[in-house]
């Protein structure tokens, strides 16, 4: 005689099984898989559904409004979205064509000297408050450009501190003929001026992220930090550039 | 999904916050359900349906009308519910004794209020067993014990289940098994042994 296992019998007791009349039948004449049937029939019962307290709607309700934010309709989708994507991957195909003529057009023209001096493009290395600096702002705008909505307190009085102490690096990095970490410090400058005077609205918010986005400032601040953090030696994006701009 | 149901969504979706309140005066009590389920305590039920219904209100925008809004609001209620656990889990000193606020005077002993309808003993029997099942159930995975409640608690089918948690039903159907054998098996030394 073939005995169920006790997983057969589970799903017995739940009605999960499809030869519910064989394993009931079987039950009637093994004792064996009848206790361990048994056993988990009292499991079930001793599991049954406990009653579930009535929540207070109207507190649970107040609590939720709080935290509400006001709903915008979604931008309105016809036809246009249909080409949306077929015009992003042409848009993208084309900025790939440029930066290519682009980068030719680099590798052949004169070099640069007013970029590759102190600036992210360079392997120079610069003061490590400006390194903590750049780190700070990386962090700010980052968290920034991943957030909806206005922005809070906190966020507004760290754009503010930034905003002060960047004035000072931007001034220090052109009296020591940094013209290339000066200027990204100047765009750093101007978007946290935005950022600081910014009124408390989502569109706002959101067409500045678009900027930022746009002027890839981000990244101008990652290489520059890069360069700021590692000094010795030339990483491959900095030998990269390097070897570019000759 | 119903004109009334969709008519709220519409007005949320203009700016009118309040109209969300008729898909809470609607949902909010199955979605708590629920979550009592998968937590275990009213007050991390609670937390998860409201957690739930702030999530939902913000994907608003992007949810697709054609499903009902009831079951998407529970799929959501059971992934942060599954998702506080598993915080509440991490956190080991969400489970250590809490410290009083005022100290106890001295010479006071802390007693077990008897209702008028029960008698200590049985009060005690009660908190004994209660205590026994929550040992049992901290013994499940997450997974498991929403499967098993929402399985054997809420009756809810395999196939909703295995959808809100996203896996297959196989997945979801196994969960439960495993689920009440280990339940048999904390159980069984009060049985007199495991067969």
């Amino acid at each position: 005689m073939r005995h169920f296992t006790e997983e057969e019998l589970i799903a017995y007791q739940l009605h999960e099984t499809a030869d519910e009349q064989a394993i009931h039948r079987h039950l009637e004449s093994c004792s064996e898989c009848a206790a361990l049937s048994d056993s988990i029939a009292e499991t079930l019962r001793v599991f049954s559904a406990d009653p579930v307290p009535e929540p207070d709607l109207d507190r649970n309700w107040q609590r939720l409004r709080g935290n509400l934010s006001v709903l915008t309709p979604e931008s309105r989708r016809g036809w246009t979205h249909i080409l949306a994507w077929p015009a992003a991957g042409l848009a993208t195909a084309a900025l790939v064509v440029l930066a290519f003529i682009g980068i030719h057009a680099h590798i052949s023209a004169k070099p640069n000297f007013a970029v590759n001096g102190h600036g992210p493009l360079t392997t120079q290395p610069v003061d490590p408050a400006i390194a903590k600096h750049i780190d700070a702002a990386e962090r700010l705008l980052t968290e920034v450009n991943n957030t909806q909505g206005p922005l809070d307190n906190v966020t507004r009085d760290q754009t503010r501190a930034l905003l002060l102490t960047n004035a000072v690096y931007v001034r220090q990095a052109r009296s020591s003929g940094d013209l290339a970490e000066a200027s990204v410090l100047e765009n750093l400058g101007r978007v946290l001026t935005t950022l600081d005077n910014e009124p408390p609205t989502h569109e706002s918010a959101w067409r500045l992220r678009i900027e930022m986005n746009t002027n890839g400032l981000l990244f101008d601040l990652r290489v520059l930090r890069q360069n700021d953090t590692q000094p010795q030696h030339p990483g491959p994006t900095q030998a990269l550039t390097q070897g570019l701009t000759q | 999904m119903d004109k009334a149901e969709t008519e709220a969504i519409r007005k949320v979706l203009t700016g009118d916050r309040d109209a969300y309140r008729v898909l809470m005066d609607r949902h909010f009590c199955s979605v708590y359900r629920v979550a009592f389920r998968i937590t275990g305590n009213e007050a991390d039920a609670e937390e998860a349906a409201q957690e739930a219904f702030l999530r939902a209100y913000n994907k608003l925008p992007s949810f697709r009308q054609d499903s009902a809004f009831s079951t998407w609001i529970t799929r959501i209620a059971m992934n942060t519910a599954i998702n506080l656990v598993e915080r509440r889990n991490r956190d080991l000193s969400y489970h250590a004794p809490r410290i009083a606020d005022e100290p106890s005077p001295d010479g006071i002993t802390v007693t077990v209020a008897a209702t008028s309808k029960q008698s200590p003993e049985s009060v005690l029997l009660d908190s004994e067993a209660a205590s026994l099942r929550r040992a049992a159930m901290d013994t499940l995975t997450p997974m498991e014990r929403t499967a098993f409640t929402l399985r054997h608690m809420e009756d809810l089918p395999i196939a909703e289940i295995a959808a809100a948690l996203n896996v297959p039903a196989n997945s979801a159907k196994q969960a439960v098994f495993r689920a009440v054998g280990k339940l048999r098996r904390s159980l069984a030394p009060l049985a007199g042994g495991v067969q």
